[in-house]
């Protein structure tokens, strides 16, 4: 599903955010980023949905190399690819329902497919009956949620989680945990760069463990350290 | 397809409203822009209908009333004929279709006089491009020897009558096309700033609209055609303007007194209406111009 080849991305002239990266994930697995700040996680995750390019290397998605695809077929790149983060990007003068409608309705899903969508995914994210609320009038947990549901809505190939449980307490973040993993059995492959080691210790998935740019290790069922 | 549609007025709309003070200013600065642009057109059509009798070089029209026979124009014709070419380069002579064409423009402003005047009663003209047209001492002896041939009613001499309209209309032009041109660059730009900051303002939903897959044409359309109607409503203000100065003069001039020369600066309600055609276009042009340049450099918000 993802391969990073011998990927190498610099910030200006001497900020190497990764160096020689090279992994592949196949289709449905689990797999944490983990490494100190700055280590290049969330570069990797922006390679992914080609909101940056790599000077060297290639990032083949779903079987494409991404690096050269034209910026029209971005787009449809992106429709196979769900982001989560950790200030959850919601939009503020959004309902819950409007919020997660909104990532259908800009591809242009018909009305009746949103109306029937929309509240299945948030019932499967557990926020049924919360659909009229705007983001402030929920916890930081819920809005979270609110941004999973958002980014499963379109039922995309690939989820993106760039730090998901940073800003919350331990047991709401476990929440979110489950929820990501119940995704990932329905067949989707997940990405999550993450500090959190209880999680990871937690979970037993694959680990990647970035340092300065570099892959340090790439461990099956792996923890922390 | 309809939902699309729905999503991008929707979406224009809010933006709108988010936005009113800077939408209310460059809808305001492109209406007095184009209101201006469109007032010199008119000024110079109405400057065009005073002129319009000298167009080509025409320094001197010999007026034959509409009395005169055959006989008393072949006179003249051969007396115009005996100064070519020393004093006169060329003539041609304006029959009475082409009296009365001239006549609906010149006397536009005047409908009493212009209904008075009919085939059988308006003088027709000799045009005289002289060849010498800055020797102006030569042309009064050429009015003086012809003035008391058999037929002619009246010589009039551009010299006497057009030197100040000429001067002005070349001012009056002037400076107002380049006021009109600044003020719709500054409209332009103030569209192109509204567009920015509506952009800057909805940075985070556009985030979000890239990230899950809308193309960047989706995301640019609702602020284009914020722009477009910027440009639109202003050209319409203008219109509305160029409307009431054009109805306002025409009425006013009724009450100058007889034979001031205004009455040829009306300008009738056809050519009115292709001037506020071309604003609308003008308007919608600059308000998609600074939108489209606006929404493709600030996509990467």
């Amino acid at each position: 599903m993802i391969r990073i080849e011998n990927v190498t991305k610099t910030y200006g002239t001497d900020v190497v955010a990764l160096r020689d990266a090279s992994f592949d994930v196949p289709k449905g697995e689990f797999v944490f980023l983990v490494g100190p700040s700055g280590s290049g996680k969330s570069t990797l995750l922006r390679l992914l949905n080609r909101q940056d390019r790599p000077e060297r290397g290639a990032v083949w998605v779903a079987g494409r190399n991404i690096i050269d695809m034209p910026s029209g077929r971005v787009p449809q790149l992106r429709r196979n690819i769900g982001n989560i983060f950790q200030d959850y990007k919601l939009l503020l003068n959004k309902t819950v329902a409007e919020n997660v409608a909104f990532a259908q309705e800009v591809i242009g899903k018909p009305k009746h497919v949103i109306r029937q969508q929309v509240p299945a995914v948030l019932d499967l994210v557990g926020l049924a009956g919360k659909e009229d609320r705007f983001p402030h009038q929920l916890s930081g947990g819920e809005q979270q949620r609110v941004s999973v549901a958002r980014a499963f809505v379109n039922r995309p190939l690939i989820m993106l989680a760039d730090e998901p449980t940073g800003n919350l307490d331990p047991a709401t973040g476990e929440g979110i945990m489950r929820l990501l993993d119940r995704i990932n059995k329905t067949g989707t492959t997940v990405l999550m760069a993450t500090h959190d080691q209880r999680i990871v210790n937690t979970m037993r998935k694959r680990v990647i463990q970035l340092d300065r740019g570099v892959i340090v290790r790439d461990q099956a069922r792996g923890v922390y350290e | 397809m309809i939902s699309r549609l729905a999503y991008t007025f929707r979406e224009t709309w809010a933006s709108f409203r988010r936005n009113m003070t800077l939408t209310v200013a460059a809808i305001i600065t492109s209406a007095v822009s184009l209101l201006i642009f469109g007032l010199t057109l008119l000024m110079q059509r109405g400057f065009d209908n005073l002129l319009v009798k000298w167009e080509g070089g025409v320094e001197m029209i010999v007026f034959v009333g509409s009395n005169a026979n055959d006989e008393q124009r072949a006179e003249i014709t051969n007396a115009l004929d005996a100064q070519k070419p020393n004093l006169i380069e060329s003539y041609r002579y304006c029959d009475v279709e082409c009296s009365l064409d001239e006549a609906d423009r010149v006397l536009a402003g005047d409908p009493g006089v212009l209904e008075l005047l009919t085939a059988e009663n308006v003088p027709t003209q000799f045009k005289v491009v002289p060849t010498d047209a800055t020797d102006v001492d030569t042309l009064r002896l050429l009015r003086e020897s012809l003035r008391e041939a058999p037929g002619v009613q009246n010589i009039a001499l551009a010299v006497e009558e057009l030197d100040t309209i000429a001067k002005l209309k070349g001012f009056v032009g002037l400076y107002t096309l380049i006021l009109s041109i600044v003020l719709l660059i500054a409209a332009v730009l103030l569209i192109w700033n509204t567009i920015r900051t509506a952009m800057f303002a909805r940075r985070r939903e556009i985030e979000v609209m890239k990230l899950v897959g809308a193309t960047d044409w989706f995301i640019r359309v609702p602020f284009m055609l914020e722009g477009l109607i910027h440009g639109l409503l202003g050209s319409l203000g203008a219109c509305a303007g160029l409307w009431l100065v054009n109805n306002r003069w025409t009425a006013g001039v009724q009450d100058f007194p007889d034979n001031s020369g205004f009455e040829a600066m009306v300008v009738p309600g056809s050519f009115t209406g292709v001037v506020m055609l071309g604003l609308l276009g003008i308007g919608m042009l600059a308000g998609a111009i600074g939108s489209g340049i606006a929404a493709s450099r600030f996509l990467d918000v």
